[in-house]
């Protein structure tokens, strides 16, 4: 199929046709009425600057691309030839300056840190001290079976509450 | 006498840096493209922005273009897909059939502006009810419609496009036909035949 089947109008008798040819199960015949009655319909034209729109887009995106991709490649190479410099002239005098820096912390953090740590520790002594010397003022024997006995209280009278609550509930039940 | 260069040719030529292969297949599919998503979003400069993107994509995406394939199908598939991603996220309100014609008479009324005298007579209020019935149908349908007596492309060629087996297409366009017979008779193109 062409376009050369476009006719500027359509009219009732392209229409009939169509029809005709649908009703009567040519599928082919009517196919090629209705390419023709559909040539009539309206057709968009875009703006005359659409085609310098779109071109001009492609090729500003080009130019960006085409940057990307040479900023891309300056940056790898800078990283190549930086790296490439340090390993040659740089890294043993950067190797000697690292272990000398790691060495000068370490040995200034480890003596602070046990330092520290002793204090610490010496505190949580003094707290377990004060501890047991205050827990060994307040708990004496009486004080120990009246905590008990109010315990026991409080134990009996919740387990009467729920029988109590629980012979309500089978009662219902029963009913 | 010049031969016109086919469009894989403008294609490979437009991938090697040609500004003027890549202008003269703009200026071959920029009417089809325009008229293609106008069909689905109904709003003329959105339909223009649409084909803009498509033409991008498919700049972008030159290198991966087969020259096996037919451009027109590649390229259709491309900007359908643009179409299809816009309408997903915004949905368009639906018109009535009323509205539909009174865009379309619109429409017809610019278009008329930009043809001959004698081409703008011509125009009857038959194109303008079809266009509405067209907008009517269903998606699916729409396409095949659009892309089989629109752009006048053979069922493989929308198969391709549409991602569907080709007799599909044909089962779409046989619908789509009798739907749009519907729709021109529920507003008064009845005929007795």
């Amino acid at each position: 199929m062409t376009r050369d089947v476009r006719d500027p109008y359509m009219d009732r008798k392209q229409l009939e046709q169509w029809l005709a040819e649908e009703a009567s199960g040519h599928d082919e015949a009517a196919d090629a009425a209705f390419a023709h009655l559909f040539a009539a319909v309206p057709r968009i034209e875009p703006k005359p600057a659409f085609v310098e729109l779109a071109v001009t887009s492609a090729l500003r995106w080009r130019t960006r691309r085409r940057r990307l991709i040479a900023v891309a490649w300056s940056t790898v190479v800078l990283l190549v030839t930086t790296g490439a410099f340090i390993a040659f002239y740089a890294s043993p005098r950067l190797a000697a300056a690292a272990i000398k820096a790691v060495t000068f912390t370490s040995s200034h953090v480890i003596p602070w840190l046990v330092a520290y740590t002793k204090v610490a520790m010496e505190w949580w002594w003094t707290i377990g001290r004060v501890g047991t010397v205050i827990v060994s003022a307040v708990v004496t024997p009486e004080r120990a079976v009246a905590i008990v006995g109010v315990e026991l209280v409080g134990i009996l009278a919740l387990f009467a509450l729920l029988r109590v609550a629980g012979a309500g509930r089978l009662g219902d039940a029963q009913v | 006498m010049a031969v016109e260069q086919s469009d894989a040719e403008l294609a490979r030529q437009a991938l090697a840096g040609s500004e003027t292969a890549y202008r003269d297949l703009v200026a071959r599919y920029a009417t089809p493209a325009v008229n293609f998503v106008y069909r689905f979003v109904r709003d003329r400069s959105l339909a223009e922005d649409l084909a803009q993107e498509g033409f991008l994509r498919v700049y972008q995406r030159l290198g991966t273009y087969d020259p096996e394939r037919k451009f027109s199908s590649w390229f259709f598939q491309v900007l359908r897909n643009i179409t299809i991603d816009y309408l997903r996220v915004n949905r368009l309100p639906t018109a009535s059939l009323d509205e539909l014609q009174d865009e379309s008479g619109r429409q017809a009324a610019v278009d008329r502006d930009s043809v001959s005298p004698e081409q703008a007579a011509q125009q009857g209020e038959l194109a303008v009810a079809m266009a509405a019935a067209l907008a009517r149908i269903r998606p699916e349908y729409r396409e095949c419609v659009v892309l089989r007596y629109q752009e006048g492309l053979t069922h493989p060629e929308i198969a391709e496009i549409l991602r569907l087996p080709p007799g599909t297409v044909k089962t779409y366009l046989h619908r789509a036909r009798k739907e749009l017979a519907d729709l021109l008779a529920e507003s008064g193109w009845n005929t007795n035949v």
